[in-house]
């Protein structure tokens, strides 16, 4: 398609090609031309051949055509009268490696400006073979690239001190009291002695009563000395913790219970996984990846509540919430039984959890957006209790608009997650309480993050773009130096994550996102201020794996995230990602890093660490 | 002759007239029968004979056996009075009422200052013969009514827009023009779309306007030569409009030559028209088109002609693509949506895929007007995107520089491209729609030829 003069100067050092026949004579302009968005589609399909191609910027100052010539043919020096000679291209493409060597801060690869027309290609092998294509160009008509991550070494901010002398304030604090559980029985009371925890197995039984829809709940205790265990989509997993007296969330101090987590599973009567987009069922330890922040850890008991639920209602918004309520209802009891049993020589570790403010310092917002699209997609915020159900207001009852917490609240399990979207990166309950971004930017001295917004995303387009402009609306009102927008899944919320992005990036606020992309779940729409992005991806083919939170947000991918705002911030070009998906431009940053910190980073083990499943053989690797 | 239908509305746009005579009554020839609610203009009976039904949208007249050659004479007036009494509208064919385009109702303030009056000459539906083969009978009258139109309009210039090939009855006019400087004439190159209003503006003046703009913008009115014709002929003879010129072609038995029929009574059936140019052809045909092939419709063999229907086209039969992807692109010289989907239905396609040329607006009517007729701005995406919806065929209702850019990457591509003007354009033996080999611009020097490398021939 012709493409305007603002196009062409973004454009002035892609291949000038016609997109029209255009007769001998005539005066090269914009709309002449093709829009440079959507060569790689045409190379790619053997349309186009850039060889020896003039740049736009070169043909733009009064060149005229010497021969007639058809559509797409690329403006070469034999078909003009004249051409103005190349800008010099040294500072233009600083390789990676280089930059690397000259500076502390390196330019790094991110997601490719918005395109005007591609596909994205979803490939889900489920017994049957299904392929998707989705049509770029959803909403703002652009369209994606693969993601790609990448951060810069930002470090021009270790000198910046020196004109801020302003103390790190502290905000509110909390303590967090750890309790060791080494032994889980279930009996007929629920009680903690010593570092065991007794169970009453009917409470789940109870749970299930008080839930019309759940037919079923039990409970059984899976230990570390056997994780081979068959077991439904996992739907949450969920730290067993209490507030003490009346506290609330974020504030005070919460009993948690180490070595143990609640592990929340269903399956319909017909036995449909309660899950969407994938579902993680099979053996735990081949389903599994564990340390994940939203994951088991090895070693760790699990108390499985099982539930089956009516037929159909896996995929409608009333079955997960059954769902989680009845397995509250066991877990309220642990939690009261902590604060009954449990004294202060019990305790194994105190944590003293400080919200800091660093005035003078960048200041940064973290925009959380959590699935809200209704049917099985909610999220419960801010229970009473940590991860709870009571006293909590589902999002999609909110509206989705943007709600504001502070990082304690993150970490004190304001958020009960239903999320059923892909295994392998939704972030479940256990995500926020140890969420790594939240952790990392409020140990990072260089910025001073003000505060957490979640966003739900619903489901109708036009209600994405409402919140969105809300959200927009709450980030300018902060007056921020840079955000942060993260999602989990992929498709359908790349609407709004990308909505997201443009509403605080048009107001000139620098935006970093994180979202597992890779190969499969490459942005469905985008915008020019999608240009920095941190892939969430761990797996090794890039894809929706169904192991379990495989590619959620990781404290590695926090950093390069931090570092790549801090770029940002500092007027960086965040330099676009290779066409196809690599894990090449994320080793390169994490060599950036490294070399500009002076640190090793530890980056977490993937699915290939896991014995192979037999549906994982059957459909992935 | 067949019973007559004059449709209470006759053009395409405005309103339905009401009738103002009763069943049963007997009417003359060129006698007024409806007259306007809204925007419209008066419509005759085109024949003698008895009013035997009046429905909501028509009445329908049964000729006498014989004919009268006259007609009854309008009201005698001014000039533009003359031109609205005999209920004259564009017979381009949209219809618009001509004296709404002359004339803004202010007496001391015509509707152009010192402008021009354009008349369209194109010819532009491929195909067509019939304004050509008038104004070569009689250059004249073209000229005469030119003068006409621009004295109400306050034309100071005529320009007579015409594609360069018609060399024989260029040649009479410009014998003619040599003694009349008020008036010139412009070359057109044959390619469509030519005739559009502001593409003859834009070839005529050098003026793009935007196309939410009409042609006073640029200080011109644009108007059809048929309906120059009409309005001198209700000066000169005060005749109503009720008789039309009519291109026949196509599946017609006897050969794809067109058959030209001058001075139709307005309301005489499709069917009677194709009988008189010798009935279909034996082979049979695909579609009977009420108008061009770009711009027309399918349409009954019952219905009737009105004062702006230009042609009846009989097209080829249509292939069976046994229900396979047709990816349809829109634009806004061609048909709109629904005459695609008609045709791949007709083609037994599926539609797999829609795509808008980019230059497509959509008016606040609904319609679409090209932003720059003729030139195009480029459709390798949509191409992309009908391979990616899995379309074998793509069908496209371009104009001939867009076509073009569809060829050089559709079938690349493996798309195979159909035009919607193809079985038309093989019934009439004018070559297909696809890549473009002549200039889009000619020298105005009938002398110096251009650049004619041809188009393929048919098939």
């Amino acid at each position: 398609m012709s493409i305007t003069a603002e196009t062409a100067k973004q454009h002035a050092n892609d291949p000038a090609v016609l997109c029209c026949r255009a007769e001998a004579g005539t005066e090269l302009t914009p709309a002449n031309f093709e829009d440079p968005a959507i060569f790689p589609d045409l190379v790619d399909s053997g349309l186009l051949n850039l060889d020896g191609a003039l740049k736009l910027g070169q043909v733009l100052n009064g060149s005229k055509l010497t021969k007639t010539v058809d559509s797409l043919t690329p403006i070469t020096p034999d078909i003009v009268d004249k051409y103005d000679a190349a800008e010099e291209e040294a500072e233009e493409a600083p390789a990676v490696e280089e930059a690397a060597v000259e500076a502390p801060v390196a330019a790094a690869p991110a997601f490719a400006a918005p395109a005007a027309g591609g596909y994205i290609s979803l490939h889900i092998g489920e017994g049957k073979n299904i392929d998707i294509q989705i049509p770029a160009g959803i909403g703002g008509g652009a369209v994606a690239a693969p993601v790609a991550a990448a951060p810069a070494a930002a470090a021009a901010a270790a000198p910046a001190a020196a004109e801020e002398t302003g103390e790190a304030v502290v905000v509110r604090e909390m303590t967090r009291k750890h309790y060791k559980i080494d032994k889980v029985v279930l009996g007929d009371e629920t009680k903690i002695e010593g570092t065991t925890l007794y169970v009453r197995k009917a409470a789940a039984t109870e749970g299930a009563e008080a839930q019309k829809l759940v037919h079923s709940l039990e409970l059984d205790v899976i230990t570390p000395d056997n994780y081979h265990v068959y077991s439904e989509t996992v739907m949450d997993i969920q730290p067993i913790a209490t507030k003490e007296d009346d506290y609330e969330l974020g504030e005070g101090v919460t009993r948690v219970l180490d070595g143990v987590v609640m592990v929340v599973t269903g399956i319909t009567e017909e036995g449909v996984q309660v899950g969407e987009f994938g579902s993680s069922e099979g053996y735990i330890d081949e389903n599994m990846m564990w340390g994940r922040p939203g994951a088991v850890d090895k070693g760790e008991i699990m108390i499985r509540a099982h539930a089956v639920i009516d037929n159909k209602k896996n995929m409608e918004r009333p079955g997960p919430i059954a769902i989680h309520t009845a397995v509250d209802h066991v877990t309220q009891e642990i939690r009261n039984a902590m604060k009954k049993d449990l004294t202060d020589d019990m305790v194994v570790e105190t944590q003293t959890m400080k919200q800091v403010r660093r005035p003078g310092k960048k200041k940064i917002v973290i925009v959380k957006e959590i699935m809200g699209q209704g049917a099985m997609h909610d999220n419960f915020l801010f229970p009473t209790e940590p991860v709870g159900v009571l006293g909590a207001k589902p999002n999609v009852d909110l509206g989705n608009v943007p709600v504001a917490a502070n990082p304690l609240e993150v970490m004190d399990g304001c958020i009960h997650a239903l999320t059923c979207i892909g295994p392998a990166s939704k972030e479940m309950s256990r995500h926020y309480w140890r969420e790594p971004l939240v952790y990392e930017a409020i140990h990072d001295d260089d910025v001073d993050l003000v505060g957490v917004i979640f966003v739900g995303s619903p489901q109708a387009n036009t209600d994405k773009f409402y919140v969105s402009r809300r959200l927009g609306q709450m980030v300018e009102s902060m007056n921020v130096d840079g955000a942060f927008v993260t999602t989990e899944g992929f498709g359908n919320n790349h609407v709004d994550f990308t909505s997201h992005i443009e509403q605080i990036g048009k107001r000139g606020v620098p935006v970093v996102g994180f979202s597992f992309c890779a190969v499969q779940g490459a942005l469905v729409t985008g915008n020019k201020y999608c240009d920095a992005m941190v892939d969430n991806n761990k797996s090794m083919s890039g894809i929706e794996n169904e192991v379990l939170a495989c590619n959620t947000l990781c404290h590695e991918d926090a950093i390069r995230g931090l570092a790549m705002l801090k770029a940002k911030m500092a007027g960086e070009t965040i330099k676009a990602p290779e066409r196809q998906y690599t894990h090449a431009v994320k080793e390169n940053n994490v060599e950036l890093i490294e070399k500009a910190y002076g640190t090793k980073m530890e980056l977490v083990e993937n699915e290939q660490s896991l014995p192979i499943s037999e549906k994982r053989k059957a459909k992935y690797d | 002759m067949e019973n007559i239908q004059m449709l209470l509305k006759q053009g395409a746009v405005g309103k339905p007239c009401a009738p103002i005579v009763a069943v049963g009554d007997k009417v003359k020839r060129g006698q007024l029968i409806a007259t306007p609610t809204g925007l419209g203009a008066n419509v005759h009976s085109s024949v003698s004979g008895e009013v035997i039904d009046i429905t909501e949208d028509r009445i329908i007249i049964k000729p006498n056996a014989k004919q009268p050659k006259t007609f009854e004479k309008i009201k005698k007036g001014s000039n533009l009075e003359m031109i609205k009494e005999a209920g004259i509208i564009g017979q381009g064919g949209a219809g618009f009422p001509t004296f709404i385009k002359i004339y803004n109702g202010k007496e001391d303030k015509p509707v152009l200052d010192h402008g021009y009056i354009l008349v369209n000459a194109s010819e532009c539906e491929p195909g067509l013969a019939h304004n050509i083969a008038q104004i070569d009978a009689d250059p004249e009258m073209l000229l005469r009514g030119i003068h006409y139109l621009m004295e109400i309009a306050g034309a100071d210039k005529g320009i007579i827009a015409i594609k360069k090939k018609h060399r024989e009855t260029i040649e009479k006019l410009d014998a003619l023009l040599k003694d009349d400087p008020a008036i010139e004439r412009h070359l057109l190159p044959d390619i469509y779309p030519m005739g559009e209003e502001r593409a003859v503006v834009r070839e005529c003046l050098g003026i793009e306007l935007e196309p939410d703009k009409l042609p006073s913008a640029a200080n011109a009115v644009v108007i059809n030569s048929e309906t120059v014709y009409s309005c001198a002929k209700a000066i000169e003879e005060r005749k109503p409009l009720i008789d039309k010129n009519i291109t026949v072609r196509g599946m017609i038995k006897g050969g794809n030559e067109a058959h030209v029929f001058m001075d139709v009574p307005v309301g005489r059936s499709v069917q009677a028209l194709i009988d008189e140019a010798g009935g279909f052809d034996e082979r049979g045909y695909g579609e009977v088109i009420m108008g061009g092939s770009f711009t027309g419709k399918a349409c009954e063999l019952g219905d009737p002609i009105t004062k702006a229907t230009g042609a009846i086209l009989v097209t080829r039969q249509f292939r069976d693509l046994h229900g396979a992807k047709v990816g349809i692109l829109v634009c806004a010289c061609g048909g709109n949506l629904e005459r695609m989907e008609d045709l791949v239905a007709k083609y037994n396609g599926t539609v797999g895929h829609v795509c808008y040329c980019k230059q497509a607006a959509e008016m606040p009517n609904g319609t679409r007007k090209c932003e720059r007729p003729g030139n195009c701005p480029g459709q390798v995406k949509n191409n992309l995107e009908f391979k990616k919806a899995g379309c074998e065929y793509i069908i496209i209702g371009n104009c001939s520089d867009c076509s073009n850019t569809v060829m050089a990457s559709g079938p690349k591509m493996g798309l195979k491209v159909m035009h919607m003007t193809d079985l038309a354009m093989m019934a009439v033996g004018h070559p297909l729609y696809r890549t473009l080999k002549v200039s889009k611009k000619v020298s105005q020097d009938l002398n110096v030829v251009d650049n004619v490398e041809d188009n393929e021939t048919v098939e």
